[in-house]
């Protein structure tokens, strides 16, 4: 792929998944990135900018990201505004929460995510829809299980803890100590840092070394 | 005409303002230590923290008030946030990002400033002074041979383009990298520098070579991660542990004694050929600051650090075992967001477990523009206070068992000025332990010599002159 020449990328379709939460899909305009990592995007003209982990794949042709609003933030309100054919500035895509290029396929992968947490996984599965990995979501209601589609059969876990329309009641660290791991799984978590924390306990409990945890945080 | 440039910190700021510097002089400016009696002041910012942006602001409403007397330009440049950048430029007469110096002339000219040399070009001259220059080290050494491909390939450009004037005759710093990519939540310099952009391996050697040739006794490479020097061209330049291993064979076979550090490494991307390269150079001094910023893994998940206490103690053992003599030093920040007392007896174990030479120790405080800005601050400040000064006293511990063992011996050190005891000068050994003796004899300033120790402290040691050694 060719490298680059600007970083304004034009708004090809806004895809509303709850009234907070979209995904913005935009040209990728020659941008090259690893699943996992992340980009800062901010509309045009203004002066913020905000750190997105990629939702799309590295071979697919347009560029996502998955967006929640906040309503006090100082990006996403203006981001939300959007409509396709309007720009936003993006910078080159940076980050260490990738998986290991010569990663056995049979190898276990656990995918903790809270929120839009999930955006690096939804990555990584598009990338290698081959991965052996149980991806648990911990959202509040089953509506936020955001394209679970996207996941194969039976390795997506909402994990809803305002509604009982998950695949499981409670949180993921509920989840988590009915579910054991085994001790050779890669863990990858990412989300909020409180969920962080207390999956990182539960797995070293469960024998998990920390240097088998790999963690992203948003702030 | 005269200008005056107020540099706020770190050592990249400082080594962009001898970039600054150089182009003011082939401007014709004198620079001036009085800013009441400069045509032209400018500010090399920092955002750091609050207070030192507050210093910014303080000055240019002095400033602006003196122009209602006298002519006056005012330039910002430096580490500024978008939120501060977009009040500068209502305060400031230019506003400008440090890679855009090259073109500062330019904007003088825009801005209608006759400048006492009015060749806005002068800085574009390289091709004719090219020509003129002898060769260098590195030259001589056929280093040029390692010169990437696109290394003439004009990207974004950098402040590195322009050539310094150096503040010291016998230490330098040379930028090798600028930007950082790692995020770390309580840090803005992703904001106000951008991505990682490495400097092109073939200046920076002849940069090297040049203050090698010229006798600089003491050169350290800066980047906000120097060991992630290389990665953003994908190959397509050197490691930082093969950059490093050329500088050393370069210093190595020049016949010139140099010590060689750099600043700052990140453990994430610290490997071990690095410090096989140090072990293997004797020009690459033995000392290594490699910052752990909390010994509690959890601490370094909120910190967004992307290490673990165990990557890093497997870099530490990598020194330990290569470079069995050299000093360690860190930084670390007590009372971060969430910090508990169990979070900071991790860190106090640290300090015991790497047996640190010296640690900068700060006391957590938000910084404008980092993600943890917007955090609660929930460590009580009598709290940091506290740990400061257990983690103060931890580190003493640990540090005056290694200056001990220097009492009694004799150790080489670079003088590197007056001590502020009457009678003495200070300096430092390669190690980077502070070291004074009793001498008057200015001129040993800027060499090394070696030293006798005879007491010591925890982060410093005093002995007795025993040669002032002619090094070349």
């Amino acid at each position: 792929m060719r490298k680059r020449s600007f970083n304004l990328h034009k708004i090809i379709e806004k895809r509303d998944l709850t009234p907070s939460t979209f995904v913005l899909r935009m040209e990728r305009n020659g941008l090259e990135f690893v699943a996992g990592q992340h980009i800062q995007v901010g509309p045009p003209n203004g002066i913020h900018t905000r750190e997105y982990s990629i939702y799309s794949a590295p071979g697919d042709k347009d560029l996502e990201i998955l967006v929640r609003e906040v309503e006090t933030g100082l990006v996403t309100p203006a981001l939300k505004k959007l409509k396709p054919e309007d720009g936003v500035v993006i910078n080159d895509a940076v980050g260490y929460f990738t998986l290991p290029g010569d990663l056995a396929e049979e190898q276990p992968l656990l995918f903790v995510a809270s929120g839009t947490g999930i955006s690096p996984f939804h990555s990584f599965v598009k990338d290698r829809p081959a991965l052996n990995y149980r991806l648990l979501h911990g959202v509040r209601y089953a509506s936020e299980a955001y394209e679970r589609e996207d996941y194969a059969e039976g390795r997506y876990v909402a994990c809803t803890s305002q509604d009982a329309g998950g695949d499981f009641k409670g949180r993921v660290t509920d989840y988590l100590r009915q579910n054991p791991v085994n001790p050779d799984t890669l863990c990858y978590l990412c989300g909020n840092c409180d969920m962080i924390h207390e999956v990182f306990d539960i797995l070293e409990e469960q024998g998990v070394k920390s240097d088998n945890i790999f963690t992203e945080v948003y702030f | 005409m005269k200008y005056h440039l107020v540099v706020l910190g770190c050592q990249m700021n400082h080594a962009d303002a001898e970039r600054m510097q150089a182009i003011m002089a082939k401007l014709g400016y004198a620079e001036t230590e009085r800013e009441e009696d400069a045509d032209v002041i400018g500010i090399i910012a920092c955002s750091v923290r609050q207070k030192a942006i507050d210093k910014v602001y303080s000055k240019i409403a002095k400033w602006n008030k003196w122009k209602n007397k006298k002519n006056l330009l005012t330039f910002v440049s430096g580490c500024v946030l978008p939120d501060d950048r977009e009040k500068f430029l209502k305060l400031f007469d230019l506003v400008f990002d440090m890679k855009e110096l090259a073109s500062f002339p330019a904007m003088l000219s825009q801005y209608g400033v006759t400048t006492p040399i009015s060749n806005t070009a002068l800085i574009h001259d390289e091709a004719l002074q090219e020509a003129a220059r002898p060769a260098t080290v590195a030259e001589k050494l056929n280093f040029s041979s390692l010169k990437p491909a696109e290394n003439k390939v004009k990207a974004a450009p950098q402040t590195w383009e322009v050539e310094p004037i150096y503040n010291s005759t016998f230490e330098a710093f040379i930028p090798i990298q600028n930007g950082c990519n790692k995020f770390c939540t309580f840090c803005a310099v992703p904001y106000t520098r951008g991505r990682e952009v490495s400097r092109p391996s073939a200046d920076i050697l002849e940069e090297a070579g040049k203050l090698i040739e010229r006798g600089y006794k003491s050169i350290t490479l800066l980047g906000q991660n120097v060991n992630s020097y290389g990665l953003d061209k994908k190959g397509e330049e050197l490691s930082f542990a093969d950059l490093l291993d050329h500088l050393g064979a370069m210093a190595d076979a020049s016949g010139k004694e140099v010590w060689i550090y750099y600043t700052s490494p990140h453990p994430r991307d610290m490997t071990r050929d690095v410090i096989e390269a140090m072990a293997r150079r004797r020009s690459l001094a033995k000392q290594v600051h490699l910052p752990v910023q909390s010994g509690d893994d959890k601490v370094l998940i909120r910190m967004n650090r992307k290490h673990s206490m165990e990557r890093y103690r497997e870099v530490v053992g990598w020194i330990r075992d290569l470079l069995p003599t050299a000093t360690l030093f860190t930084d670390v920040i007590v009372g971060f967001t969430g910090e508990t007392d169990e979070q900071f007896e991790n860190t106090r174990a640290a300090v015991r477990e790497f047996k640190y030479n010296m640690a900068y120790i700060a006391m957590y405080s938000p910084r404008p523009g980092a993600a943890s800005f917007a955090w609660q601050d929930d460590v009580d400040h009598a709290v940091k206070k506290e740990r400061y000064a257990v983690l103060t006293e931890d580190l003493e511990k640990e540090a005056v068992v290694h200056t001990r063992e220097l009492e009694g011996k004799t150790v080489r050190m670079l003088v590197r000025g007056k001590d502020r005891k009457e009678g003495y000068l200070s300096g430092h050994t390669e190690g980077k332990i502070i070291v004074r003796f009793a001498s008057e004899d200015d001129s040993l300033i800027g060499s090394f010599v070696d030293v006798q120790i005879e007491s010591v402290r925890p982060f410093s040691a005093e002995g007795k002159l025993v040669n002032a050694a002619v090094t070349l």
